[in-house]
C-alpha cells in the first residue's frame, strides 16, 4: 500500500524537531507527558498500518527525497520490520513514562553526590530523540538513509549516558561512542563502496515495491567478499557478538536505568534486523557461504554470554551480559537461513525487548526502592516484600528463557526449529545440539538462578526495609508485560505475515 | 467439542483466581470448580469417543503459516490419560481446599494449579507437537512455581537432613532451590524435544501428529539412510526422560518435595512426571510404524527401545534401592515414583521389542493409570500424617495408627497395591509390565525389575509400619484427617483394590477401550487377563520375601539405622546419599561451569578482551601517535582516542560542563540542521 502523505517519516522526524523545544519546558511532568505522547505517534501509525494492511503487503511512505545518486529515502513497514517498529514504539513509550520517578531518584541522587546534572528538559529531549531516532532507522528503505537515523540514535544515547550515567560516566560514554562509531564505520565504508559501485543506496526499492535483492552482485568480483565482510563487521559490533562485545557491559550497565532498558534490547537488536534486511539481502550468496560460520559464533556467543553473566555480581552487568547471550539467538535463527529461523529471530527481537526492558526496569525498581543497591549478592528473599515487581522480573525471564506463556515461547520455537533445519543440511546435527543444550541449559540456569538469589531465599538485611514501589513505575512494565502476553496468544499475527514473506524473500 | 473444555477450563480457572484474589474461599472453590468442570468434560470426551470407537479431531487455525492448530486429537490414548488427569486433580484439588486452608499464597497456589492441570490436559489432548510442546512447557513452569510455592525458605520445608553433606556437597534443599533444579533439569530435555519437533518438521513439513503419523517414511526414511534414525529418536525423547525423571535426569524429582504435599501428589499422579510416559506411549506406536515401513529404520528402532528399557529398568532399580533406607515419608514416597516410572519405560522399551507391540503398550498404560491411582492416595495420606505430627521424618512418626485408623487403612491399602500384591490393582499391572519385559528376552532389564519388586515390597512394608504400626515413646494426641482431605484418598485407595478385584471381570474390556484406537497402532489387538504363572510364582515369592524381611526387621525393633558399622554403614551411607549422584553433579557440572564462568570472566574476559580493547590498543595507538603516525586514524577516531589517551579523561570533565550549559539544544539543533544542509547539497550536487 502505498501512503499519500509520508506518514511514517513525519511520525519519526517531527517528534525529533518538536523535542528540541523541551529545554524550554519547565516542568518535568508536562515533559514527561509530551514526550509520551510524541512517542506514542510513530507506535499508533505503525499499529495502524499493520491493522490496516494485516502486513500482507508493505506500507509505503511515499518518496520524500529522491536523488540519482542516493536512491530513494521512503519509509516501509512490512512483515520484516513490523516486530522491530512496534518492539520499539512500546518500549519506549511506555519507558518514557517510567523515566519520570526514576530519573527523580537518579536526579536526587546526583545532587546528592553534589553534582548538577542537566535539566529535565535536555533528558526528555535527548530521549526522545534516541527512541524516535531508531524507529526512523527500522523503517528505512535505504543505506544513508539508515545510516543517518542511527547516527542520530548515537548521539543523544551518548550524552544520556554522559549526563545522568553511573560510576565513570563520561569515560564510559566515550567508550560507547567510539565503539559504536567503529561499527558504524566499517558499516559506512562498506555501504558507500557499495552504494556508489552500484548506483544505489536503496536496500529496498520503493518504486518498484521490492527489496533490492542480490544488489551485491552489481559490484565487481574482488570487492564483494570485503565489502559484505566490512558491513557485518559493523552490525557485529553493534549487536556486540562474541569479540566486539566487551564495550557492551560497560554502557548497558551504567547508563541511566530507563537508557539501559532501550539500549539493551532495542538498539543492538536493530544489527539483527539489519542483518536480515541489509546484509542478506544485498548479497545473498555470500550469506548463504558465511552461514554455517555464523552459527558458530552465534552458538560460541550464547554460551559466552551466559557463562558471562552467571560471574556477575551486579544486576544490571548481568543484564548486560545476558543481553550479548541472547544476541547469539537472533544471530542463530538469522544464520539458518530459512524462514522460521529468521522469523524466530525478528520475534526473538520483540520477546528480548519485552523481556528485558521489564528485567532492566525492575534493576531501575531495586535502585530506587533500595537505595541504590544492585549488587545481587546482598539481595534475597524480596519476593515478599515486592511480591508484583518479583512477578514482573519473572515475566521477563520467561521471555528471555521461553516460557509460555510469553511469546518468548514462540520465537525459542521457530529458532530451533529453524536450527534444526539448517544443522541437518550441513550435516552438524548432532554438534550443534549438543551447543545448544549447554547454552540453553546456562540461559535457563542464569535467569533461573539469579530470579532465585533476588527474589527468594531468607530474607536479606535489603528486604528488611523493602517495600512496593508505586504505579508511576510498576504500571508501565505491567503494560510491556501484558503485551508479551497477549503476543502469546496471537503470535499469529507476527509470524504468519513473516513466515509468507520471509518464505518469497528466500525463494 | 468436550475436548476443548476439559483443557482450556482450568485455564479459565486460574485466571479467575487472580481476579479473585481478594475474594477468599470464593477463589479457592472457583479454582476447584474449574477442575471439576474438566473432569465431567474428559468424562464427556471419553463417553463419545467410545461411542463411535473412531478418534475425534476437531481443529481451530491458529498460525496458519506453518500449519499450527489450537485443536484436539482424541483417540484411546488420550481419552483415558484425560480422564484420569483431570479427576485426580479434581480430587487432590479438593484436598487442597482444607489442607492448604490459611496459607499466605493461596492466589499464587490456585493459579498455578490450575494452570498445571490445564498444560497437562493440553499436552494430552493437543493434535500438533507445537500444542502439545506448549503445555509440556507449561507444567514445566507451574511445576517451578508450586515445588518452590514456600519461597521463603524456611527450614521445616527442605527436604533433606539439614547439615549432612555428601562428598562435601549440602544434601538438604531449600524450596526455592529445589523449584530451580525442576526447571533445569527440564529444561535441558525440552532443548532435544523441541529440536527433534524442528527435524521432523525439516523432514515432513508438518507438526500435526496425525500427519506426523501418516508420513512416517517420510521423515524416517532420510534420517534412517543417514543413520541418524537413532540419535534422533533419543534426542527427540530427551525431553520424556527429564520430565519423568528418568536416569540420569532423575534428581530433581527427589527434591521436588518441597513442595506443598498436595502439589507433590499432583506432580507424581497426575500431571508433570506422566507427561514423559504419556510422550513415549503416544509416539511410540509410530517408531514402531517406522521400523515397519522403512526396513533401514527396523534395526535402530530397536536399538532405541532397547535402550529406553535399559534406562527404565535401571532407574526402577536405583530408585527403589534409595527408598530403602529413606527416613522422610514424602522421600520414600518420590523415589517410589521415579521407580515406579522406571517399570512404566520398561514396558514400552519392551514393546518395541516384542511381536505384539499393543500388549507392551497397553502394560505400561495401565500401568501408569494403578499408579496413579495409589500414587495420589499415598502422597495425600503423608499429607495428612505430616501435618498431624508437624514433621517430615518417618522416625518421629508411630503408633498412628490409634489415632488415624482410617487414613492407616488408606495407605495400607494403596501400599498394598504398589507392592503388587493381589488381587489389587497394582499387582495385574505391574505383573503385566514383568511379563513383557520377560517376552522382550533382554535378560538385563527383566532381573532388574524382579528385583526392583522385592524392594518395593521392602520399603513400602517399612513406610507403612514405621509410619502408623510401631510404637513410639512420645504421645501425642492425634486426630483423624479432615473429611475433606480424608475422602480422596480412602477414595483413590478403595478404587485401587476395587478396580484390581474386578479386573478378571472387567479388565479385558477395559484394555480392549485403552487400545480401541491408538494413533499410529494399527495392529489388532484382542486383550485378555491371562497370567504366566512361573512369572507369577516368581514375582510373588520376591514380594512376600520382601514383604517378610522388612516385618522381621522392623517389627522385631532391630530395624533402625542408628549402630550401623562397616559395610552396612557404607552401604547405608551410599545409598542414602543417593548413589552420590547428585554429589558428583555438583562437584563436576555445578562447580565446573561456575569455574568456567568465573575464570573465564576474570582471565579471558576482563583480562584478555577488556584489556586488549581498553588498554592495549589506546597505548599502541599513543605510541603510535606520538611518533607522529596520526594519520592513522579517521578524523572522529583519532580524536577521541587522541584526547582519551594523551591528554587523559581530565579535559572530558570540562567538555562535558561546557555542553551541560544549557547549550545543548542549540548544538543537537546545529547538528540536525546540518544534517539537512548536507542532504540538500547531495541532492543539488546529484
Amino acid at each position: 500500500m502505498k501512503l499519500e502523505v509520508p506518514i511514517m517519516f513525519l511520525s519519526v522526524v517531527l517528534p525529533i524537531l518538536i523535542s528540541l523545544f523541551f529545554p524550554m519546558i519547565k516542568s518535568k511532568r508536562l515533559l514527561m507527558v509530551l514526550s509520551t505522547l510524541l512517542l506514542l505517534i510513530p507506535l499508533a501509525v505503525v499499529s495502524w498500518l499493520s491493522f490496516i494492511t494485516g502486513l500482507r503487503g508493505p506500507a509505503l511512505d511515499p518518496v520524500v527525497l529522491s536523488n540519482p545518486t542516493l536512491g530513494n529515502f521512503s519509509m516501509l513497514l512490512d512483515a520484516v520490520s513490523a516486530p522491530v517498529a512496534i518492539s520499539i514504539g512500546l518500549v519506549t513509550s511506555m519507558i518514557s513514562i517510567y523515566s519520570l520517578r526514576y530519573m527523580e531518584h537518579r536526579f536526587e541522587e546526583m545532587e546528592r553526590e553534589g553534582h548538577r546534572p542537566a535539566s529535565w528538559g535536555v533528558y526528555f529531549m535527548l530521549y526522545v530523540m534516541f527512541s524516535a531516532a531508531m524507529m526512523g532507522t527500522v523503517l528505512s528503505t535505504n543505506l544513508v538513509e539508515f545510516y543517518l537515523f542511527l547516527e542520530v540514535s548515537l548521539l543523544p544515547s551518548f550524552l544520556l549516558i554522559a549526563f545522568y550515567g553511573y560510576g565513570r560516566r563520561e569515560r564510559i560514554a566515550l567508550l560507547y561512542l567510539i565503539w559504536t562509531h567503529v561499527g558504524a564505520l566499517a558499516f559506512l565504508v562498506g555501504v558507500l563502496l557499495l552504494g556508489l559501485n552500484a548506483g544505489t543506496f536503496d536496500f529496498y526499492n520503493p518504486i518498484r515495491e521490492a527489496a533490492n535483492l542480490g544488489l551485491g552482485e552489481l559490484l565487481p568480483e574482488a570487492m564483494r567478499l570485503p565489502i559484505f565482510l566490512a558491513i557485518l563487521i559493523g552490525l557485529f559490533v553493534k549487536m556486540a557478538v562474541f569479540g566486539v562485545h566487551i564495550w557492551l557491559p560497560y554502557a548497558h550497565a551504567e547508563a541511566p536505568t530507563p537508557v539501559s532498558a532501550l539500549l539493551s534490547p532495542n538498539l543492538i537488536g536493530i544489527a539483527g534486523y539489519a542483518l536480515i534486511r541489509i546484509a542478506y539481502v544485498l548479497f545473498p550468496s555470500e550469506f548463504e557461504v558465511a552461514a554455517s560460520y555464523l552459527l558458530g559464533l552465534a552458538l560460541l556467543t550464547i554460551i559466552y554470554g551466559g557463562l558471562m553473566a552467571l560471574a556477575q555480581d551486579d544486576f544490571k552487568r548481568f543484564l548486560a551480559y545476558s543481553s550479548v547471550s541472547q544476541m547469539g539467538y537472533l544471530l542463530m535463527g538469522i544464520a539458518s537461513i530459512t524462514s522460521l529461523g529468521m522469523a524466530g529471530a525478528l520475534l526473538h527481537y520483540a520477546a528480548h525487548a519485552v523481556g528485558k526492558a521489564l528485567l532492566f526496569a525492575t534493576a531501575g525498581v531495586l535502585i530506587t526502592q533500595l537505595h541504590g543497591l544492585r549488587s545481587i549478592g546482598r539481595m534475597g528473599g524480596l519476593a515478599s516484600r515486592m511480591p508484583l515487581t518479583a512477578a514482573l522480573a519473572l515475566i521477563g525471564f520467561m521471555h528471555i528463557t521461553g516460557v509460555p506463556p510469553s511469546l518468548g515461547l514462540w520465537s525459542e520455537i521457530l529458532i530451533i526449529a529453524g536450527v534444526a533445519d539448517f544443522s541437518m543440511r550441513i550435516g552438524q546435527f548432532l554438534t550443534v545440539i549438543a551447543l545448544l543444550l549447554v547454552g540453553i541449559g546456562l540461559s535457563t540456569a542464569y535467569s533461573f538462578v539469579t530470579m532465585r538469589r533476588i527474589f527468594f531465599g531468607k530474607e536479606s538485611e535489603a528486604a528488611e526495609h523493602a517495600s512496593e514501589a508505586g504505579y508511576d513505575l510498576l504500571g508501565p512494565m505491567i503494560l510491556i508485560a501484558a503485551m508479551g502476553l497477549l503476543l502469546f496468544l496471537l503470535p499469529q499475527l507476527l509470524i504468519d505475515p513473516m513466515v509468507s514473506s520471509l518464505r518469497m524473500l528466500l525463494g | 467439542m468436550y475436548a476443548m473444555l476439559t483443557w482450556s477450563v482450568p485455564f479459565v480457572g486460574a485466571v479467575l483466581s487472580l481476579v479473585l484474589n481478594r475474594a477468599g474461599k470464593v477463589r479457592d472453590v472457583v479454582a476447584v470448580l474449574a477442575i471439576l468442570a474438566s473432569a465431567l468434560f474428559s468424562t464427556l470426551t471419553l463417553m463419545e469417543f467410545l461411542s463411535s470407537g473412531k478418534p475425534i479431531h476437531v481443529s481451530y487455525e491458529w498460525v496458519s503459516s506453518l500449519g499450527i492448530s489450537l485443536g484436539v486429537y482424541v483417540d484411546s490414548l488420550s481419552a483415558y490419560m484425560s480422564l484420569i488427569v483431570a479427576w485426580l486433580s479434581f480430587l487432590i484439588a479438593a484436598y487442597s481446599l482444607k489442607y492448604m486452608e490459611g496459607d499466605p499464597g493461596l492466589t499464587r497456589y490456585w493459579f498455578f494449579f490450575d494452570f498445571f492441570v490445564g498444560s497437562m490436559l493440553l499436552l494430552v489432548l493437543a493434535d500438533n507437537m507445537i500444542a502439545m510442546f506448549l503445555g509440556w512447557e507449561g507444567t514445566g513452569l507451574a511445576s517451578y512455581a508450586l515445588i518452590g510455592h514456600w519461597y521463603r525458605d524456611e527450614e521445616e520445608r527442605c527436604v533433606g537432613d539439614i547439615g549432612r553433606k555428601a562428598l562435601g556437597v549440602p544434601m538438604w534443599f531449600t524450596p526455592s532451590q529445589s523449584g530451580l533444579r525442576a526447571i533445569v533439569f527440564t529444561r535441558l530435555g525440552d532443548v532435544g524435544f523441541i529440536a527433534g519437533i524442528g527435524v521432523l518438521y525439516y523432514l515432513s513439513h508438518t507438526f500435526s501428529l496425525p500427519a506426523i503419523s501418516e508420513r512416517v517414511a517420510e521423515w524416517s526414511g532420510p534420517l534412517a539412510e543417514r543413520g541418524l534414525l537413532f540419535p534422533f529418536l533419543l534426542i527427540f525423547s530427551l525431553g520424556a526422560f527429564a520430565k519423568s525423571a528418568q536416569f540420569p535426569f532423575h534428581e530433581w524429582l527427589v527434591t521436588a518435595m518441597t513442595g506443598p504435599t498436595s502439589v507433590s501428589a499432583l506432580i507424581h499422579a497426575a500431571t508433570m512426571v506422566k507427561a514423559g510416559v504419556y510422550f513415549l506411549l503416544r509416539f511410540s506406536p509410530i517408531f514402531v510404524l517406522a521400523a515397519q515401513e522403512v526396513p533401514a529404520a527396523e534395526q535402530q528402532v530397536r536399538t532405541f527401545f532397547t535402550a529406553v528399557s535399559l534406562i527404565g529398568a535401571f532407574t526402577a532399580f536405583m530408585m527403589a534401592s534409595q527408598a530403602l533406607v529413606s527416613r522422610e515419608l514424602k522421600l520414600i514416597l518420590a523415589f517410589s515414583t521415579a521407580s515406579q516410572l522406571g517399570y512404566m519405560f520398561l514396558a514400552i522399551g519392551s514393546a518395541g521389542l516384542i511381536a505384539e507391540f499393543p500388549s507392551g503398550f497397553i502394560a505400561g498404560f495401565s500401568h501408569l493409570m494403578s499408579h496413579a491411582i495409589f500414587k495420589a492416595s499415598l502422597f495425600l495420606v503423608a499429607g495428612a500424617v505430616i501435618h498431624a505430627v508437624h514433621s517430615r521424618f518417618i522416625d518421629e512418626m508411630g503408633g498412628l495408627w490409634n489415632y488415624m485408623r482410617w487414613s492407616f487403612l488408606a495407605m495400607s491399602l494403596a501400599a498394598l497395591s504398589l507392592m503388587g500384591v493381589p488381587p489389587f490393582m497394582g499387582f495385574w499391572t505391574k505383573d503385566s509390565v514383568l511379563e513383557v519385559a520377560k517376552e522382550s528376552g533382554v535378560l538385563i532389564p527383566f532381573s532388574l525389575a524382579v528385583v526392583t519388586a522385592g524392594l518395593t515390597a521392602f520399603y513400602s512394608t517399612r513406610m507403612v509400619l514405621r509410619t502408623f504400626v510401631i510404637k513410639r515413646e512420645h504421645h501425642h494426641e492425634h486426630h483423624e484427617a479432615h473429611p475433606l482431605m480424608l475422602l480422596p484418598y480412602l477414595a483413590l485407595a478403595l478404587i485401587s483394590l476395587a478396580l484390581g478385584a474386578a479386573w478378571p471381570l472387567y479388565g479385558p474390556e477395559l484394555m480392549s477401550g485403552m487400545s480401541l484406537s491408538v494413533l499410529g497402532m494399527h495392529e489388532h489387538f484382542h486383550p485378555e487377563v491371562h497370567l504366566d504363572l512361573e512369572l507369577l510364582a516368581l514375582s510373588l515369592t520376591v514380594v512376600f520375601a520382601g514383604i517378610l524381611v522388612a516385618g522381621l526387621l522392623y517389627l522385631t525393633e532391630r530395624g533402625r539405622a542408628t549402630d550401623l558399622r562397616g559395610p552396612l554403614s557404607a552401604i547405608h551411607s551410599f545409598l542414602y546419599d543417593r548413589w552420590f549422584i547428585n554429589a558428583v553433579y555438583y562437584r563436576t557440572i555445578v562447580a565446573g561451569f561456575s569455574w568456567l564462568s568465573r575464570g573465564v570472566f576474570k582471565y579471558f574476559d576482563s583480562a584478555v578482551i577488556d584489556s586488549l580493547y581498553h588498554r592495549l590498543i589506546p597505548w599502541l595507538i599513543s605510541a603510535l601517535s606520538t611518533l607522529g603516525f596520526k594519520y592513522f586514524e579517521t578524523e572522529v577516531v583519532d580524536e577521541t582516542y587522541h584526547e582519551r589517551v594523551v591528554r587523559g579523561f581530565t579535559s572530558i570533565g570540562s567538555f562535558v560542563r561546557r555542553i551541560q550549559t544549557g547549550l545543548i539544544n542549540q548544538y543537537l539543533a546545529i547538528f540536525i540542521l546540518g544534517l539537512m544542509l548536507v542532504l540538500l547539497i547531495a541532492l543539488w550536487v546529484g
